[in-house]
């Protein structure tokens, strides 16, 4: 099959004189969005106690614990700056990713030591059923950092219970070791309660000396004694036996190494705790990448920087979709199907680090004389119609029957509305594409590159209705919302206008709350604020993308649950005919 | 040598941005067309001096409408 794959087909082009001067102004902007990305993570970086101080008593922070756990380079976070409940400390309380450990990629999680010991927190639970989502999905060990004192106690209502409260990770933990995927935990500190689920649940537990797990702690145990209220006797009481329990919590490693041996390993230093981690790890079940890969892994022939330049900032400025693939896939090559329909969509096989992929995106700008066939007007790329529903089915379809791992590249307005497109079926193929999507089960990335809009983002491998995405991404550009700002102040007020210009009134004040609409949606769509409240998984930096998208291809082929060999791929041979 | 620049698709002038007798270098954006919310840059073809400007913002074209023209 190397005349399929190790030679494709040229995309992209170097850019410009004139197009690299008359970009300047929008390298500038998404650099400034990037930069209140980057401010937003700082303070989910510096939240909570200084990193002197947790050094000082003898801890690393889990960001210490990270940096020395994961291979340089290879760090993919996720989840950084949400916050779905607002907590005022600007976290969940988890900070995770994906990363290379041992020389295999694996899901990396870990409790912020520095905020109230590691709590439990509001958004916790939901941030750890996305972590673990993503080990399922790309078959994935787990890696956990426990450093958690278990619930944050003024705050229970808003985690404790409910369907997805703080004990879903447990069964989840469950769930991905009958899969075949291994959690390991490295345990620091103090964990009672909650905490010590979150110790015992995992598959292998590698202990600091001056850790613990227990059902409940010492804080528990000392007030276990109550006569209904509280008063000076009773306060005296719990000062003592708090004492008492300090100096000797329950589960040290003298009970669960000595006596349970639910510890399988004890180590002195906090370092030592994740070299045998790496240890771990390497060991873990993984083809060689050459097993997978189709060709040599190459860098793109155009440098990923000139993302700044290809992609606009402002939404309703069109660019060359291919411009964009050239500057993420190896070599800038790829092998497209169907270019002769559906023009408003790019489907085609590329290169990630010499793995193959499916990638999907929306091409951007006037589609041609004729387009779409069954309508009398114009049709505009970023909008989804007949043929591009159609070639979309049938890619992920055959994708799915190669074991082809689909990287969709949004920037979608949505699909084509009124009685033509009622009858061109595309509200039927608009579902039937979340059906194809289903029935692949191969994992998918998401990359919100500029609009996620209507129900295109559904059905264009969002999150919402995929259940095979594994994470998304988003970018400086971003925006996020069932439809834009001044569509949906239309849509909202537009009877209201009618109405009171009927009665003689005046439209100002409708008009003042059309503005305040259309700036709330503009407001609610931005980068931040989409990663905060999990629209995307992160926002990544132009110059990064790729680098997730190696990550995903090396995770997606590191140990599939699935093949298809090479020489039985049916996809190549339909595009080359 | 005359050089025209024609409207990509039917809509509505956006922006014009340039004026006549300005030296315009290739791949300089020098009208914007919008259409189906979209904003649709035309980029000089080549390095030249506007002759003639032949729409104006607001106005409607059609596709292949002569919008500027060059010389170069």
């Amino acid at each position: 099959m190397r005349r399929y794959f190790e030679k494709m087909g040229d995309v992209g082009r170097e850019l410009r004189k004139g197009e690299v001067k008359r970009t300047e102004e929008n390298v500038s902007a998404l650099k400034e969005v990037e930069a209140e990305v980057d401010a937003a993570v700082e303070r989910v970086k510096t939240t909570g106690l200084s990193t002197e101080k947790i050094n000082e008593r003898g801890q690393m922070t889990v960001w210490q614990r990270l940096e020395y756990l994961v291979e340089p380079g290879t760090w993919c976070p996720l989840h950084t700056l949400y916050n779905p409940l607002d907590n005022p400390e600007d976290t969940t309380n988890v900070i995770d990713g994906i990363g290379k450990i041992g020389g295999k990629w694996a899901v990396v999680i870990g409790f912020d030591n520095k905020v109230f010991a590691g709590a439990w927190m509001p958004g916790q639970p939901e941030n750890i059923l996305r972590v673990t989502q993503v080990s399922k999905r790309l078959n994935l060990p787990l890696v956990w950092l426990v450093n958690c004192s278990g619930a944050k106690l003024p705050d229970q209502e808003k985690f404790y219970a409910n369907r997805r409260g703080a004990g879903t990770p447990f069964y989840r933990h469950a769930e991905l070791e009958q899969l075949g995927i291994p959690i390991l935990a490295g345990i620091y500190g103090t964990n009672p309660a909650g905490g010590g689920y979150q110790g015992i649940s995992p598959t292998v537990l590698f202990a600091h000396k001056n850790c613990n797990i227990a059902v409940g702690g010492a804080g528990i145990v000392s007030g276990m004694a109550p006569k209904g209220h509280f008063d000076v006797e009773t306060a005296r009481g719990l000062i003592d036996k708090a004492k008492e329990f300090k100096a000797d919590p329950p589960g040290t490693v003298k009970t669960h190494y000595d006596e349970t041996g639910f510890f399988r390993y004890v180590f002195d230093e906090e370092t030592e705790v994740l070299d045998a981690l790496k240890d771990y790890m390497s060991e873990m079940p993984a083809y060689a990448p050459r097993f997978f890969r189709v060709a040599e892994p190459r860098p793109p022939k155009y440098p990923e920087d000139d993302l700044y330049r290809v992609v606009p900032l402002e939404p309703k400025r069109v660019y060359e979709f291919e411009q964009v693939l050239a500057r993420l896939v190896d070599s800038s090559e790829h092998t497209e199907f169907r270019p002769d329909y559906g023009p408003e969509v790019y489907t085609g096989l590329c290169k990630i680090d010499g793995f193959l992929v499916g990638v999907i995106g929306n091409r951007q700008g006037y589609l041609g004389k004729g387009y779409p066939e069954y309508g009398d007007y114009p049709g505009i790329g970023g909008k989804l119609y007949r043929q591009g529903l159609i070639k979309m089915n049938e890619f992920v379809t055959l994708c799915g029957r190669d074991r082809l791992p689909i990287v969709w590249i949004q920037d979608t307005s949505g699909i084509d509305v009124g009685d033509d497109a009622e009858k061109a079926e595309l509200l039927g193929l608009g579902q039937g594409l979340i059906y194809s999507i289903q029935q692949t089960d191969v994992p998918m990335i998401c990359v919100v590159l500029r609009k996620a809009s209507a129900a295109a983002h559904y059905l264009m491998g969002g999150p919402p209705a995929n259940r095979h995405n594994a994470f998304t991404v988003g970018t400086a550009a971003s925006e996020v919302y069932v439809m834009h700002g001044e569509t949906a102040a239309v849509a909202t007020y537009v009877r209201r206008l009618i109405k009171e210009d009927a009665a003689g009134r005046p439209l100002e004040p409708v008009v003042d709350q059309m503005n305040e609409l259309a700036q709330q949606y503009q407001d609610h769509s931005r980068p931040v604020y989409c990663a905060r409240y999990g629209m995307l998984d992160e926002v990544v930096k132009m110059s990064e993308l790729r680098r997730y998208l190696v990550a995903f291809a090396g995770a997606v082929y590191q140990n599939p649950t699935s093949i298809c060999p090479h020489n039985h791929m049916i996809l190549p041979r339909i595009i080359k005919g | 040598m005359d050089q025209e620049m024609l409207a990509p698709l039917a809509g509505q002038v956006l922006s014009i941005k340039c004026a006549v007798g300005d030296a315009i270098e290739e791949d300089d954006e020098v009208v914007v067309i919008e259409a189906l919310k979209m904003e649709t840059p035309v980029f000089a073809p080549c390095d030249g001096t506007v002759k003639e400007i032949r729409v104006k913002e607001g106005d409607s074209v059609e596709e292949d409408d002569v919008l500027v023209i060059l010389s170069t």
